[in-house]
């Protein structure tokens, strides 16, 4: 014992303290744990060290020549000396050779005053120079909008040339010349095309990498900073939002901080100008008889919708009401909204963005393991030794959940299998398909057949666990059974793939020790998308991994709370927890908490919501956030479901199409301007933070809820969004603490079992059948609506810095498609089918699949049109990602496009 | 000793005495009171007046937004809006430039903070105003200020290479930064 004791730490002494810390550990990381800072610059704790800059000289005893702290693992008994002479004199000439060449900028450099050159100048050198020669001079270039670049301050750490090499894999950046010409390029004529990141911004420790959008705006000591979560995506990055007098200036991250670790995606580190954009709504407005608006006081705004709703109420039921609420909100909002739905109005007709396909997810998760959360976390997902992604487009969408696949395959060397329509081809930003050890390209329709293919290959190996025949035969018999009657010839016809491309997925799968599977928007926002994760599911029983720890399934959240918008309750099937509608036990004890009957009637999703108001059901609806009538179909015709209530309130942040038709308007705050807590789409509850004054007269949401049940008699009353936290923490399990769950659920064996023995017979023969036939004609392109790295809903189309990356939609084709349709990059292309058409321009993308073209989803342009609206039968979720096109040149340019 | 007593008294001697200070200054009649506003005082050669902004001697500001002497000042006088340069894109400079002198104390600390020496103390001192809000000052009004204190303008920074001054040729039409 005590053997392995000293195996596992060595001893080590740095500047006379004594610390024990694990082999393989570096000098410089050793003294920071006992509590000295060596000065360094290249060295970064996420990166490999490249001892390039000889900033952290230490002397160790017993060898003759200084070492390098960052590259030097520490060995038994070593005795490091940090602050001697001899190393004191080699930091002072290191710094004496990196000032020879450096301006003296600081007074406009944007890293002044937070700069690791300044403050060590400042700590280890004499004021004066000795150096007479002039200094090194770059030609300035232009580099790109958001990113500038500075190079006569460059120090040649080479740290943003290997973060976005070793951490974001794009490498976008690579050192050009010689010595100290050495400068930092990007690898292209034209300006830096990348993933924006801004991780060499933040990762430079000089200003030669400097954020362009608030470039000149601050200095570091005039900010005030608000540690909060970003809203862009269900990753949940912490994000420190920095103000000066109440004005946004910039975002940034600290290593180690938050479940991104410090690493942000373009969303999270550019696009905060969102919530300050100048048409924010400043007042309540009422609609007037001519159809304009008027501001008004909240007082009669407020007094308007609760003499209108009591009227409604009295005159139609509680049921005659419906709400509808973003997940972009807070727990504590959706808490609030659901119990005002509930309490107050009296109805369970309540859901949020959530049901554009997260719910999928849950539903499948809780079906057959009992639990609504990842099984898995962040961390698991690092030490995973396979994984395998469906569907899932995971460095656009879910950009750090990206980076943690990354980091399993590029630094543990853990396979992954990629079931996915992207082609591996390196582009300007990275493409998890490049590091995928089997990649399954897959026809976006398909993802459920390939999934299908991956576990026929596996029962056809024999690969399914010899414990799970006798724990569950029928379950293993029928599965055999079901995926028997798709013969391989039908995979292949639609997958253009065969038996052998399974072959060795399904092996490096079965074999895993530690496997994650991650499934996707394509997955759960396509038909069958709760079956397809189910399927999933099956899998993991199949192949022994169900259960194990560091093995499950995660399904990607959109947006940022949608998985909190489902534990809220804020849902048509659920209650707080979430816990079904009919749950007796978890009514009586809500009804506690809340001193207030619970309603019995039945819930109502969004896509019912609608037909039920077009029918003249529905009288009244409460929209906070959301914005159907932008978001569905044509076909789903919501403004004209919308104009027949009798009335309609709106809360939001901007008048959009879905306000246009409120009768009265409330101004809400974004989440820069609220407390409260989101959950990402891991399960960790994490705070948000107020980071700035509330514009105009907006408020947050959870006070309107507030204030809106004082005036109608039942008052529900929160000082301050902790309390609300505190009821959510007395109602739902998994809110005990904030921060990562140190533990994350288990799954339920007694679910499991159930759904073993009973109930996977309900459905298994619809879900692992296969009818679909490939109707798409040559001429027509798959046209699928999809995510893009550089934003997220409509929202982050009104943050300036993303539009400067991207500003409008382009139909991304692939360069056969394009040359097969005549296309050439930048033409103007007209978009047709029997639904309608639309016009935009082409940009030809080598990683699209050949008969498929990506538009980005945030960007309308009539596209939205084109799309079929087909509603699940189960989960009643709405798919409207996918149809097909022609896609015809256009002569004549378009005017004020592109 | 009586009789001197006497003679004192009869003669108002004591009183004479007294009064041999005034006649005197009665006589050598010399002013102490300076007739401001007739009169001024010589200052002192680093005498700290009101507060200037600089230029180069060919026209352009001196200033370049770095807010050191917002930093520096101790009753928070001054207010510095940087921005980039319109045109030279990663240039900075002070878009607004506010200085509120009913809080001023002199002290000069923000001259000695300024990098580029864009700041300083004339010899102005006639700013009583009936309206206090008139010292409020702005960029234009504190360059005026050192326009007319300091008609002899410093030589503008030669940089070491031309290059620093141009922005690279290869990109035509460079964006400004967002707004
Ligand atoms: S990089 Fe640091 S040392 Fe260099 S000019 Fe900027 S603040 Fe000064
Ligand atoms: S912003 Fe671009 S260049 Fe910089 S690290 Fe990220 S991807 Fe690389
Ligand atoms: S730009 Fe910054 S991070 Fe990159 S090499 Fe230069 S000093 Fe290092
Ligand atoms: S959008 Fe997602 S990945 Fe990007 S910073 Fe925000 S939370 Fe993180
Ligand atoms: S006056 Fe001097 S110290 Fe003040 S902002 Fe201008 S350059 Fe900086
Ligand atoms: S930090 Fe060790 S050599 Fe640069």
């Amino acid at each position: 014992m005590a053997n392995q004791e000293s195996d596992k730490f060595v001893t080590i002494t740095v500047d006379g303290i004594t610390a024990r810390v694990p082999p393989g550990t570096l000098v410089i990381e050793a003294a920071r744990q006992i509590g000295v800072m060596i000065p360094h610059f290249c060295y970064h704790p996420k990166l490999a060290p490249d001892a390039n800059c000889r900033m952290c000289l230490v002397e160790i005893e017993k060898i003759p020549k200084l070492q390098t702290s960052c590259s030097t693992p520490v060995a038994e008994g070593m005795v490091v000396k940090s602050s001697v002479p001899n190393v004191e004199e080699a930091r002072k000439s290191v710094l004496e050779f990196i000032l020879a060449n450096h301006p003296l900028d600081c007074p406009v450099c944007d890293q002044g005053g937070r700069c690791d050159l300044q403050d060590f100048s400042h700590e280890y050198t004499p004021t004066t120079g000795r150096f007479k020669e002039l200094k090194r001079i770059f030609p300035k270039e232009y580099f790109s909008p958001l990113i500038e670049t500075q190079m006569n301050r460059c120090i040649q750490c080479l740290r943003c040339v290997r973060y976005c090499d070793q951490v974001m894999d794009v490498q976008a950046l690579a050192p050009s010349g010689r010595g100290t010409m050495t400068e930092i390029k990007h690898f292209s004529i034209h300006e830096l095309d990348c993933e924006f990141c801004g991780g060499c911004v933040q990762i430079c420790p000089v200003g030669a990498i400097t954020s362009r959008l608030s470039m000149y705006d601050f200095r570091p000591w005039m900010l005030k900073r608000a540690d909060t979560i970003c809203t862009y995506c269900g990753d949940g990055c912490q994000i420190t939002i920095q103000t000066k007098d109440n004005e946004l200036i910039e975002v940034n991250s600290t290593h180690g901080a938050g479940r991104n670790n410090g690493d942000l995606c373009p969303r999270g580190y550019f696009g905060y100008h969102a919530s300050v954009h100048a048409d924010r709504l400043n007042h309540p407005l009422i609609r007037q008889q001519d159809g304009t608006y008027a501001e008004v006081t909240w007082e009669d705004a407020l007094e308007l919708i609760a003499e209108r709703f009591s009227q409604i109420k009295l005159a139609h039921g509680a049921d005659a009401f419906g709400g509808l609420i973003t997940s972009r909100c807070t727990n504590e909002e959706l808490y609030l909204f659901q119990k005002f739905m509930r309490v107050v109005l009296g109805t369970n007709r309540i859901d949020s963005s959530a049901r554009y396909g997260h719910i999928n997810g849950i539903q499948a998760l809780r079906r057959v393991q009992g639990t609504h959360r990842w099984t898995v976390t962040y961390e698991d997902i690092v030490a995973a030794d396979t994984l395998l992604l469906v569907g899932t487009n995971i460095t656009e969408t879910n950009p750090i959940t990206g980076l943690k696949v990354k980091e399993a395959v590029k630094k543990q060397g853990a396979a992954l299998i990629t079931i996915e329509s992207l082609l591996p081809i390196r582009g300007t930003i990275s493409n998890i398909t490049t590091l995928a050890s089997h990649h399954v390209p897959v026809h976006p329709d398909y993802f459920g057949l390939a999934v299908l293919g991956l576990i026929k290959s596996v029962l056809e190996q024999g690969l399914a666990t010899a414990s799970l025949s006798e724990r569950a035969p029928t379950f293993v018999q029928s599965i055999r059974s079901a995926v028997g009657k798709v013969p391989w010839e039908t995979v292949e016809r639609h997958l253009g793939l065969g038996r052998d491309t399974f072959v060795e997925a399904a092996r490096t799968f079965s074999q895993a020790k530690r496997v994650i599977i991650l499934a996707g928007q394509g997955v759960l926002r396509a038909p069958q998308g709760s079956d397809v994760v189910t399927n999933l599911l099956d899998l993991l029983i199949l192949t022994g991994h169900h259960g194990r720890p560091g093995c499950g399934l995660g399904t990607l959240a959109e947006e940022n709370n949608d998985q909190g918008a489902v534990e809220m309750g804020a849902v048509a099937e659920y209650l707080p927890g979430p816990s079904e509608l009919g749950d007796q036990t978890a009514r009586k004890n809500l009804s506690k908490i809340w001193g207030d009957e619970i309603p019995q009637s039945p819930g109502a999703t969004l896509m019912d919501m609608l037909e039920e108001a077009r029918t003249g059901r529905l009288k009244a609806m409460f929209i906070v956030g959301e914005n159907p009538v932008a978001t569905l179909p044509p076909q789903a015709k919501v403004e004209e479901s919308l104009d027949g209530l009798e009335f309609l309130v709106c809360q939001e942040l901007f008048l959009t199409e879905t306000a246009k038709r409120a009768h009265v308007v409330l101004p809400a705050c974004s989440y820069a301007e609220k407390d409260g807590t989101f959950t990402n789409t891991e399960g960790c509850v994490q705070s948000v933070r107020r980071a700035m004054e509330p514009i105009g007269e907006s408020r947050p949401d959870w006070e309107v809820f507030s204030a809106l049940s004082l005036l109608m008699g039942n008052p529900i009353e929160y000082g301050e969004a902790k309390e609300i936290f505190k009821e959510i923490r007395s109602a739902i399990s998994g809110y005990g603490l904030l921060g990562p769950s140190a533990t994350p659920p288990r799954i339920k064996d007694e679910v499991v079992d159930r759904y073993l023995q009973e109930g996977f017979k309900t459905d298994v023969e619809v879900r692992y059948a296969f009818e679909q036939e490939n109707t798409q004609p040559d001429e027509m392109l798959t046209l699928a609506s999809v995510q893009s790295l550089f934003h997220s809903g409509k929202f982050s189309t009104r943050a300036k810095g993303l539009l400067q990356i991207q500003a409008s939609g382009f139909l991304n084709v692939n360069p056969v498609d394009a040359t097969r349709l005549g296309l050439a990059d930048g033409d103007p292309v007209r978009l047709s089918n029997t639904r309608g058409e639309a016009t935009t321009k082409v940009k030809l993308l080598d990683r699209v699949p050949v008969g498929v073209a990506f538009f980005p989803e945030h960007f309308d342009q009539n596209i939205r049109g084109l799309f079929s609206l087909e509603t699940d039968p189960q989960t009643r979720v709405p798919y409207f990602k996918l149809t097909r096109v022609r896609v015809d040149r256009m002569q004549e340019e378009i005017p004020g496009k592109g | 000793m009586k009789f001197r007593d006497w003679i004192k008294t009869i003669t108002f001697y004591e009183i004479l005495l007294g009064m041999k200070e005034t006649i005197k200054h009665l006589v050598h009649y010399k002013p102490i009171t300076l007739q401001y506003p007739h009169e001024k005082k010589p200052l002192a050669e680093n005498y700290r007046g009101m507060l200037a902004l600089l230029r180069y001697d060919d026209g352009t500001e001196k200033c370049v937004g770095c807010d050191l002497c917002e930093a520096a000042c101790p009753s928070r006088v001054i207010r510095v809006i940087s921005t980039e340069v319109p045109g030279e894109p990663t240039k900075r400079y002070a878009k607004e430039y506010y200085m509120d002198m009913t809080r001023c104390l002199f002290c000069g600390l923000c001259v000695q903070a300024c990098p580029v020496d864009a700041l300083g103390m004339t010899r102005e001192y006639e700013w009583a105003v009936y309206d206090k809000r008139k010292l409020h000052l702005n960029k234009e009004q504190l360059l005026a200020i050192g326009d007319r204190a300091f008609p002899v303008r410093e030589k503008q920074l030669e940089f070491q290479h031309p290059n620093v001054a141009y922005f690279n040729v290869s990109f035509k039409d460079i964006p400004e930064k967002a707004n």
